[in-house]
């Protein structure tokens, strides 16, 4: 009679008093995405000169972009998302420039995410982390994100104080500045599982803006910070700018 | 026997303290936004990830009477809408802003946002919570930055017991005050005016503002729709275009040349208190504004409504009733309810 109370009794004590954080634990991340600025051959070096093809110099003081919705696919074609993948990369934040989450050991082959905020965050109020309007990336007068934005400074510049100013938006229509990027992962595929850290070091060269799909010249556009035709080409630009650069495992 | 009580007991004892939550819930009053008689519904739900409470309502009223968040602590939202104008600027074509500016254009009332899908003259604004970001940052308004406002808040006690009592994590950030901003805007209605009771069988109309009424229905109604009087879209009703701010309207927005001059049409909810009228305050009257209509639409534009393109003939008899009927859709229970005042 005393037994099954006491099997009862046991029962109880494991339901409640089991910490909940143990039902919903975290898997540990075991991908890495990182993201090094380039201008040509070297890494970036803020407010140092640089040239374009067309022999324009420049200098860039301050560059930020989103990436966001970041999947890999499998070699069996399944892609696998990260949660509420919304990030800033911001040159002056070396924290800003890295990653981590966890995926389902696999094999990948390809690796996916948008330069930008996805149409739907940009029209569904107040949002908090990277997507913060504090973050100086959401416009007030037209709302929406600043998907990518680059200032500096060149000599061939007629705006003032010789600025270069490219602060690109609009996630909808013909000129969308949100754009899908798709890497194949080189020396494929790369398995992916619990035991190792997988780090994806992507290049982010911003010498692609002056000369890839349109041309764009200091000369003639030194300054673009409404969405519309400019704000289009510039973002079908920035779509060849990133390739992966090297895979690390460990 | 014994034993067997005990370990009921315990096992009561258990099962009771299963049901009390390591930490106290936190108490929230849900609100429901009316939705009058015969009113369509909101075309989105603004309140779908921003639940409207009393809690949150007014934290968002304390935030909006607060001159502290604009730079040199002059300027509140209330400021420039003020309640017994129906939220616009009283008798203002623009409204002051920081260090002696003025605004571009003119503030509108605010009442029935959720009706709303756009907001501003041009649309460009697409959701409430993201709004005040506008004015927090317009040099010409309150001048300010996000970090300036947090820092201001963070550093009042006050604000941390509302934002503790309106959010579950108590956290004092951006997202957080422009959603308790929204709930307090979203929640400004107007139903009580004296065309809604008439609506209601409540009071009846007088001989002339039912002729005028008419007259509405005829002249007004297709763009200045009832029960809102206005269908939210962006219309050219032929004013010629402004020189100095060489304001586009909705064109701004979209960068579509067809759009040239087409603003959204205004709510006429509270007409007689929202004087001077139109995007740029330029028309002072109403009897000036149904002359407009009458007189001197710009027919030459090519974006000029096509509704408008012949103007609208008005005899002068319709004019006077067309006013008396255009004054009984003052809300005056919206203009002194104690819910949206100052809080104290
Ligand atoms: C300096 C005066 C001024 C201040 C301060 C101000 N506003 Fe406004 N408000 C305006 C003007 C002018 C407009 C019209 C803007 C436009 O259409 O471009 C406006 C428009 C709005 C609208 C859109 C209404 C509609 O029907 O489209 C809302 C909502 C609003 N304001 C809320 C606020 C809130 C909340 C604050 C405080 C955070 C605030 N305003 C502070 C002048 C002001
Ligand atoms: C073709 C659509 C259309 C019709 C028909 C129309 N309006 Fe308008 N009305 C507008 C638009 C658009 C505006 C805003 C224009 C602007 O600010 O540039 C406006 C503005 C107004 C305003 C100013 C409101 C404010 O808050 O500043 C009043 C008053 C007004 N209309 C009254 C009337 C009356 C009365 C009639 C009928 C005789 C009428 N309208 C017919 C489109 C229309």
């Amino acid at each position: 009679m005393m037994k099954p109370a006491l099997c009862l009794l046991i029962f109880f004590c494991v339901i409640f008093l089991l910490p909940p954080a143990t039902v919903n634990a975290q898997q540990q991340p075991n991908i890495k995405i990182s993201f090094i600025n380039y201008a040509g051959n070297q890494p970036l070096v803020p407010d140092s000169l640089y040239a374009n093809c067309w022999k324009e110099n420049y200098s860039v003081s301050r560059l930020k972009y989103y990436i966001s919705n970041i999947a890999l696919q499998t070699s069996n074609q399944k892609w696998n998302a990260e949660q509420n993948s919304y990030h800033l990369v911001d040159e002056s934040d070396s924290l800003s420039k890295n990653f981590s989450f966890y995926l389902p050991s696999g094999n990948y082959t390809t690796l996916s995410f948008l330069i930008g905020v996805d149409s739907l965050k940009n029209v569904s109020g107040a949002q908090t982390g990277a997507l913060d309007p504090l973050n100086s990336m959401f416009w007030t007068w037209n709302s929406g994100y600043i998907m990518f934005k680059m200032e500096g400074t060149s000599p061939q510049s007629a705006a003032v104080n010789n600025k270069i100013e490219y602060h690109i938006g609009g996630f909808s229509g013909v000129d969308n500045a949100v754009k899908k990027i798709r890497l194949q992962l080189a020396g494929i595929p790369v398995a992916i599982n619990n035991k190792s850290i997988t780090e994806i070091i992507i290049r982010a060269n911003i010498d692609k803006l002056w000369n890839a799909a349109t041309v764009l010249k200091i000369t003639e556009t030194p300054v673009c910070t409404i969405p519309g035709p400019l704000a289009g080409r510039i973002a079908a630009n920035y779509t060849t700018m990133f390739d992966v650069l090297k895979i690390v495992q460990r | 026997m014994k034993i067997k009580i005990t370990i009921s007991l315990l096992l009561i004892v258990l099962m009771a303290s299963a049901f009390i939550p390591h930490q106290p819930p936190h108490k929230l009053t849900y609100l429901k936004l009316v939705i009058p008689k015969g009113w369509p519904q909101p075309p989105t739900n603004i309140f779908a990830t921003n639940p409207l409470t009393e809690e949150g309502f007014q934290l968002g009223r304390k935030l909006f009477y607060d001159a502290r968040l604009s730079r040199d602590s002059n300027f509140s939202c209330a400021g420039c809408h003020q309640q017994f104008a129906a939220f616009a600027t009283y008798d203002h074509d623009f409204s002051h802003g920081f260090n002696n500016s003025f605004t571009t254009r003119n503030a509108p009332g605010l009442f029935n946002i959720a009706w709303q899908k756009e907001l501003h003259w041009d649309g460009g604004v697409n959701h409430i919570e993201v709004q005040p970001l506008s004015p927090f940052t317009a040099a010409n308004e309150m001048a300010t930055t996000l970090p300036e406002i947090l820092k201001k808040l963070k550093a009042d006690t006050a604000y941390a017991r509302l934002f503790k009592n309106a959010f579950a994590d108590g956290m004092i950030n951006s997202q957080h005050m422009l959603k308790a901003l929204a709930q307090f805007t979203g929640s400004i209605q107007s139903y009580n005016s004296k065309y809604d009771k008439v609506k209601r069988g409540e009071d009846s109309f007088t001989v002339s503002e039912a002729l005028g009424y008419k007259t509405f229905m005829a002249s007004c109604n297709s763009c200045h729709r009832e029960p809102l009087f206005t269908d939210n879209s962006f219309r050219n009703n032929g004013l010629p275009l402004n020189k100095k701010w060489m304001d586009k309207g909705r064109m701004t927005i979209t960068g579509n040349l067809a759009d040239s001059l087409k603003f959204k049409v205004p709510s006429l909810r509270n007409i007689s208190l929202t004087f001077p009228y139109m995007h740029d305050g330029r028309v002072v009257s109403l009897g000036k504004v149904i002359d407009h209509y009458r007189n001197s639409i710009d027919t030459a534009q090519p974006t000029l409504d096509m509704l408008l393109k012949k103007r609208i003939a008005i005899s002068d008899q319709e004019k006077v009733d067309l006013i008396s009927f255009l004054l009984t859709l003052k809300d005056d229970v919206l203009t002194h309810d104690p819910r949206f005042k100052q809080p104290n």
